[in-house]
């Protein structure tokens, strides 16, 4: 006997699952992404570099800065180039500005209604109106942001190899580090919420993160230290889904806030820092709906982030200069977290600087796996036990935990 | 009281933006609701009780039966049917891949065949009769406000007629196609953006879709082509957000 769940709700992307039951046990859960093909490598290939940043944003609209930054940091490091730090901390402070952008999104927007009780944030409202409204307010923040380094709220093509067409001017970087510290209470009251989500959707053993906290060289996992996609993650398609499954080592793994602060928790900022030490017993057990709670942590951490980044650049003064960009031959690989977890860009660039080869792993596509692994256990813990519209119910939920983005993962390809 | 309209947001094949773009709206989209009741809207609500529409939103490209079936139904019960964002005005950049649909699969997933009933990516026009058409990857979410605002009040929503490019002259930013010699798509595209790109001293990429009537893409062709730009260069340029040209 299958059971199907009805097409996720408040989710990104269009997916469902099917719970496989034999001799009144569940024996298998199979996570179907059924948003259809979207061929982004084809649309790539033979295309000039400098354009490329601009398609690749397109994959996804709540994470594309992510998907722009990556994609430039693959093509930066195919020819060589090495940008100034002043450039580095704009990147980081556009991804910073998507992480309160999709965070509040999810937790506040898509994950509060089932605390809560309610179909939808919209009629939450009427009751919950000033919860929904500080979860806006922390959304909209984070979209200023995106629109100053990115250059619009939805796929921009500000961010560019070498640097940037707009920078952003003093004032805005003065209202970013005055606003921040004003959401900061809101953020820290997000945390106390969403703690409260109980243990469900079974336990992740294997993390993997990007070596530093935004964007990194490298890959890093709970068993060893700078390794590549390449030599450790591999990919395989299924014929019941348009997104392919990924494996580390052979193991399903999860990637995303909960996995980025037990990887590296160290280098938070010192209230998200406080607050993660707080609650790190809990987060350490692995549960997956955990990650709710690792992403408020890192609304604070975002917060105070920004703050630090627009001090900086405001102190030391910026130059606004862009480094120059000469195609040649080359091979790179962008790694950037995401909201939702690891991001892979990786481009093969001829002579000409058209690309030749590219493969992109979205987070969803990581986490893909370890979905199907979390409803399973959840199926298995609640078939029988409670009525199927609840165990639905729940699955639902389980996997709203992964803030999975399904768009995002229907469009890698290797060529 | 005059009943609210019902409101249906449908989700084909796409980034999500265009149903996000919504959201997006913030309080605004509460001021929205004082005219209209959302009743399909998966993004947002885990609440499913449409059978009848008096506003349908579609965004996305018809990528896979699944998404022809679920256009169908959003057609077959909605008063006025709006095509939202250019995934469902044009095809926008994934309805640029050019190759048949069963060579595309076999590139990126092997040989398995077709078990997911994908079909090549096609914008909902070229499918089903829409009441209004309006573009942008993503569109502009003042324009969809008005637009709702204007139905609601029985005023038939206008369609923009003018190019990126006078909203980048009545904003006095510079031209980047002449003092920078950027490919810039701005004298041939649907306006309505607010020349947002050029003001980060960018071309614009055309997300909007080619306006059609007194545009000259001939004379852009040869703009680009005496800044140096080739032809397979610019043609894939022209065609990256509308293969599928209504």
């Amino acid at each position: 006997m299958i059971i199907e769940t009805r097409e996720f709700t408040r989710v990104e992307g269009n997916g469902k699952a099917e719970i496989v039951i034999e001799d009144g046990e569940v024996k298998d859960v199979r996570l179907k992404i059924i948003e259809g093909p979207r061929f982004f490598e084809l649309l790539t290939l033979g295309r000039h570099y400098y354009d490329v940043p601009d398609l690749e944003a397109r994959i996804c609209a709540i994470c594309y800065l992510s998907h722009s930054v990556a994609s430039v940091l693959g093509i930066e490091r195919a020819f060589g180039v090495e940008v100034p730090e002043e450039i580095q901390l704009i990147r980081e402070l556009g991804l910073i500005g998507e992480f309160l952008e999709s965070h509040s999104l999810h937790l506040y927007l898509l994950v509060a209604p089932d605390l809560f009780g309610y179909p939808d944030a919209i009629r939450m409202a009427t009751k919950h109106g000033e919860l929904v409204k500080e979860g806006l307010a922390l959304k909209s923040f984070g979209n200023r942001i995106r629109v100053m380094v990115g250059g619009r709220e939805i796929h921009g093509i500000n961010v560019k190899p070498g640097g940037f067409g707009r920078w952003p001017l003093p004032e805005e970087l003065e209202a970013v580090e005055r606003e921040a510290d004003g959401l900061l209470t809101i953020a820290r009251r997000s945390v106390r919420l969403f703690s409260e989500i109980g243990p469900y959707g079974g336990k992740a053993e294997l993390f993997v993160a990007t070596d530093g906290y935004l964007t990194g060289e490298s890959l890093i996992s709970n068993i060893e230290k700078n390794f590549h996609y390449t030599e450790r993650i591999e990919e395989r398609p299924l014929v019941y889904s348009f997104a392919k499954q990924s494996l580390y080592n052979g193991r399903p793994f999860l990637v995303g806030s909960l996995a980025r602060l037990l990887l590296k928790g160290d280098s938070l900022t010192p209230l998200a820092r406080r607050l993660f030490e707080e609650h790190r017993e809990k987060l350490e057990t692995g549960y997956v709906s955990y990650n709710n709670l690792a992403q408020a942590i890192e609304l604070v951490y975002s917060l105070e982030r920004a703050k630090e980044i627009a001090k900086t650049l405001l102190d030391g003064g910026i130059e606004r200069e862009n480094v120059p960009v000469e195609a040649r031959e080359g091979e790179g690989i962008g790694y950037v977290e995401a909201p939702r977890g690891v991001l892979i860009h990786h481009y093969r660039i001829d002579g000409n600087g058209s690309i030749s080869y590219s493969n992109i792993i979205t987070p969803t596509a990581l986490n893909h796996a370890m979905m199907e692994r979390a409803l399973l256990w959840e199926a298995r813990e609640l078939y029988g036990e409670v009525p199927e519209e609840e165990m639905l119910g729940r699955l639902e939920e389980t996997v709203r935990a992964f803030d999975p983005c399904i768009s995002c993962s229907v469009h890698f390809a290797k060529l | 009281m005059m009943d609210k309209l019902k409101l249906g947001v449908f989700e084909l094949t796409d980034c999500g933006g265009c149903a996000l773009n919504m959201l997006f709206l913030y309080e605004r989209l509460f001021d929205l609701l004082e005219f209209y009741e959302i009743t399909e809207f998966h993004m947002a609500t885990s609440l499913r009780e449409g059978n009848h529409y008096d506003v349908a939103l579609v965004t996305g490209t018809v990528s896979t039966q699944r998404d022809l079936n679920l256009l169908k139904e959003a057609r077959n019960h909605s008063d006025y049917l709006i095509a939202l964002g250019t995934c469902a005005t044009h095809g926008s950049v994934q309805a640029s891949v050019e190759l048949p649909i069963r060579e595309k699969l076999k590139a990126v997933y092997g040989d398995e065949g077709n078990p997911m009933r994908a079909l090549d990516s096609k914008p909902v026009v070229e499918y089903v009769a829409v009441d209004f058409a309006l573009p942008g990857c993503p569109y502009d979410k003042n324009e969809v406000y008005q637009v709702l605002l204007d139905i609601a009040k029985g005023i038939e929503p206008v369609k923009k007629d003018y190019p990126v490019c006078l909203e980048c002259k009545l904003n006095e930013y510079e031209c980047v196609l002449v003092k920078k010699g950027l490919p810039c798509l701005g004298p041939i595209t649907y306006g309505g953006c607010n020349a947002v790109c050029v003001r980060s001293g960018l071309g614009c990429i055309g997300c909007r879709g080619p306006l059609p009537g007194e545009v000259n893409p001939a004379g852009e062709y040869e703009v680009l082509r005496e800044l140096g730009y080739d032809d397979e260069y610019i043609i894939r340029k022209f065609k990256t957000f509308a293969r599928w040209e209504p």
